[in-house]
């Protein structure tokens, strides 16, 4: 069985093939057998008959060529004579010559007698004959003949009764036919059912792999590659099959569960383009509120501008000029990304407009590496801070209010740190800011961009949750915000 | 895993045994087809036997043949002797002379033959002594040839049983004054048998004159030339318009051919019949009344005579010349013992 299952398919299917073949050729070869005998047996039965026909026509040509030669004496018919007197001796000599109780034998065993009497008287007149001795030879004649008649009724006879017998042995054996038919039967019977159980057996090894392996690809092929593989225990053309199925399966398995994992990495980062673009949506439309301003109040102030400076008015030229800065970046980088010197330069304009509105009371300083100043960055994130702590943090303190900028690498990491003298927060302030649910009471003196949003934004441009720290010493002890920036290696700009 | 490996085993196993099983199947059912075969073929393998005599009677069906032919194959048997009905089995009939020839040309070891006094028979008998085969004569002798032994019943006193039934017959009628008797006798004269129990009725007969009645004993000729001109003859003496008051039959045949005319001309009580042998048919008929009286001849004896003759003869060169068969007569009155004793 092992072997078989190491065949190939075509052995396999030739060794069913033959092993049923064989059984059915064994039995045939039994049965034919059989019959072999058995139509031995049928020949036997006339056989006697015609050994005794062809005696009976030896004999008669015995006595044919006694009476030519009585009759004209040629050299011919004494020829004819010698010759048929040798056959007839030598037919009468396979006769049976025991006395047994079988009649056959001894009718045989009386014919031999006769015919040797017979013979010898034959042989007496040819003589006389010869001798040309009237008297005697027509007297052995006379003899001869009348023993020919009785030999030739004894042939009769024992003709007869050996038909008649051997009517009777054949209908013996036309029973035994019969049984043999049924013997015969079963045999193929019992062999064909064996047949068919050994070939459905066989088969059966050979198809219920593939039927096994049909199921398990109509499992996948309805989209189910959990199907438990089997395993291929035949080393023929289904194990191949079986083992490059399974094989294809796994494949199959591990490739999906590939696109699945960066699927859901395209997905989140899709997520997050999509949560990124709806808060700067958030904040455009914000900005796009107070647009008609900002392009009014541009182009206004820019006149306003040109017109102080026709009537020499310096400074006024400068706070305009910078009142239209600020404005025009409000309006044209309202989108997208902007270098940190961008944004410093926004702060600039917005502290000096302040300083000219209050008076110069906010005392602003500012610490940048160059080489930073190039670092990509969020817009609208430094201005807002700055912001905050002018309104929330020097504004309702007396004295001097100071405002620091930062700017400066530590640790892969580029710190912008905006630090204000004012009147500090608690920690729990700095908590609901960090997490967002900080809402300001009321008033709505900023221009619009929270500290959610900037938060916000900032998480999404980094991809990191750390993004800001917040930190205060305490009440009037001023507060610091810090935000963190992934530093990226700045190409060289092209001079 | 385990269970797998189980059933697959299994199935392997069931699968070794159907197949061999298919060829113990095909293997058995020739082999007792073979042993059938040969179961009959063997019976044709016959025993040996030291000598071949043969038998010929005239007549080989009848009831006496046979019953002799037994007493002859039962002698046989026991001295390895097998012995044939010559003419049994031919196709044609041939007459006793025929058969004596070929039995003399078939070289056999002796020769049993229903004789009479023919001399071509004495011939042929003669020309078998010289061959170097015995002749034993049974029941019919012929004196005349060199026969080595005859075996016959003693026809004196069949002759005198018969008397004696015909005195009695007298005795319980006594009205008749004369009483009739025919015997029917073969027209072949040269039965010397017939002869000698013709003597024996009339030396009965003879002691009745002293009772002073007259018995009236006629000898019937019954023409035996032809195959069936026995039956004829006797259904035209029946036919006359005197009837015997007897019939003595001396054969076989005549009782029963008497015996049937009898009960068809609605003869019975008006004849006696006197018969010859104990056939079936003829003691049925005494069973039934219509045959008085019947000699019984012990034919087994009388082969087995035949058998010792011939086998002294063999072997010493002489046997005795008369071998006498017993003789029983049956009537009603012992007809039921003979039966049972017969079975």
């Amino acid at each position: 069985m092992k072997h078989f299952r190491n065949l190939s398919l075509q052995g396999k299917i030739s060794l069913i093939y033959i092993i049923a073949n064989v059984l059915v050729l064994i039995s045939n070869i039994m049965l034919l057998a059989g019959i072999n005998s058995m139509s031995g047996e049928l020949d036997l039965v006339y056989r006697d008959n015609l050994q005794l026909n062809e005696l009976v026509v030896a004999l008669d040509d015995v006595q044919s060529s006694m009476t030519d030669y009585l009759n004209a004496k040629t050299s011919d018919s004494l020829e004819a004579y010698y010759r048929n007197e040798q056959i007839y001796r030598e037919k009468i000599e396979v006769l049976n010559e025991e006395v047994t109780d079988l009649n056959f034998a001894r009718m045989e065993r009386n014919i031999k007698t006769m015919s040797e009497n017979y013979l010898n008287m034959v042989a007496q007149t040819v003589e006389a004959k010869r001798g040309r001795n009237v008297e005697k030879y027509r007297v052995r004649y006379e003899n001869a003949t009348t023993m020919y008649e009785y030999i030739r009724t004894y042939i009769a006879s024992l003709n007869n009764e050996q038909f008649m017998h051997n009517s009777s042995h054949y209908k013996e054996l036309s029973e035994a036919f019969r049984l043999f038919e049924t013997i015969s039967l079963i045999i193929i019977v019992v062999v064909m059912l064996c047949s068919m159980f050994v070939i459905v057996r066989l088969a059966g090894t050979i198809v219920s792999p593939l039927k096994k392996l049909a199921r398990q690809a109509d499992e996948v092929a309805k989209g189910n590659f959990d199907v438990p593989l089997s395993e291929a225990d035949s080393s023929d053309e289904i194990g191949v099959v079986t083992g490059a199925f399974n094989q294809m399966v796994v494949s199959i398995r591990n490739y999906i569960e590939q696109v699945r994992e960066s699927m859901e990495v395209e997905r989140k980062l899709k997520e997050k383009e999509l949560l990124m673009e709806t808060h700067l949506k958030d904040a455009q439309l914000k900005y796009l509120q107070a647009q008609i301003n900002p392009h009014f109040l541009f182009n206004t102030l820019n006149a306003g501008a040109q017109l102080a400076m026709m009537e020499d008015a310096e400074r006024t030229y400068q706070y305009v000029q910078n009142m239209a800065e600020f404005f025009r970046y409000n309006v044209k980088k309202g989108e997208d990304t902007v270098t940190i010197r961008e944004e410093m330069e926004l702060i600039d304009n917005y502290i000096y407009i302040l300083n000219v509105r209050f008076s110069g009371e906010i005392h602003y300083e500012k610490e940048v590496q160059e080489d930073l100043l190039d670092i990509k960055m969020p817009s609208m994130i430094l201005q807002p801070l700055v912001e905050n702590a002018v309104n929330h943090g020097i504004r309702e303190m007396a004295g001097e209010g100071k405002i620091k900028v930062h700017v400066y690498k530590k640790n892969e990491e580029v710190c912008i740190s905006v630090k204000d003298n004012g009147k500090g927060m608690t920690s729990s302030c700095i908590d609901s800011v960090l997490d967002g649910t900080y809402r300001a009471d009321g008033k709505k003196s900023s221009n619009g961009v929270g500290m959610d949003n900037v938060i916000a934004r900032l998480k999404l441009f980094t991809g990191s949750d750390t993004v800001i720290s917040i930190s205060s010493e305490g009440e009037n002890k001023g507060t610091e915000i810090i935000i963190y920036l992934p530093y990226e290696e700045q190409e060289e700009p092209y001079v | 895993m385990q269970e797998k490996l189980t059933k697959k085993s299994g199935g392997r196993t069931l699968l070794i045994i159907i197949i061999v099983m298919t060829v113990l199947t095909v293997i058995c059912g020739v082999t007792v087809f073979r042993l059938y075969l040969k179961r009959f073929t063997q019976e044709h393998a016959g025993t040996k036997y030291d000598q071949y005599y043969v038998m010929i009677t005239g007549d080989e069906n009848s009831a006496f043949s046979s019953a002799v032919y037994e007493g002859v194959m039962e002698a046989g048997q026991e001295h390895n002797i097998y012995i044939d009905m010559l003419g049994e089995h031919f196709s044609s009939d041939y007459a006793r002379e025929d058969l004596m020839r070929i039995a003399i040309a078939s070289d056999v070891d002796g020769i049993i033959v229903t004789a009479d006094e023919s001399p071509v028979l004495s011939e042929l008998i003669n020309e078998a002594a010289d061959s170097g085969i015995p002749v034993v004569t049974l029941y019919g002798d012929n004196t005349q040839s060199r026969r080595c032994s005859f075996v016959g019943v003693g026809g004196y006193n069949i002759g005198k049983e018969y008397g004696e039934q015909v005195l009695s017959l007298v005795r319980e009628h006594p009205d008749l004054t004369t009483v009739k008797v025919a015997v029917l006798v073969n027209a072949n004269a040269l039965d010397s048998a017939q002869n000698i129990i013709c003597s024996g009725i009339q030396e009965t007969f003879d002691k009745t004159e002293r009772i002073g009645k007259k018995i009236e004993m006629t000898l019937v000729s019954v023409d035996a030339t032809n195959p069936f001109s026995a039956e004829e003859a006797i259904r035209d003496i029946l036919m006359k318009e005197e009837i015997p008051d007897a019939i003595i039959c001396l054969n076989e045949l005549h009782t029963t051919c008497v015996y049937q005319a009898v009960v068809d001309y609605n003869k019975v009580g008006d004849v006696a019949i006197l018969g010859y042998y104990d056939s079936d048919t003829i003691i049925k008929g005494i069973e039934r009344g219509v045959i008085r009286a019947t000699i019984a001849i012990d034919a087994k004896q009388m082969g087995s005579y035949c058998i010792d003759a011939l086998r002294e003869y063999n072997e010493f060169g002489y046997t005795s010349q008369y071998f006498t068969a017993d003789i029983t007569l049956i009537d009603k009155k012992n007809v039921a013992a003979y039966r049972k004793g017969g079975e």
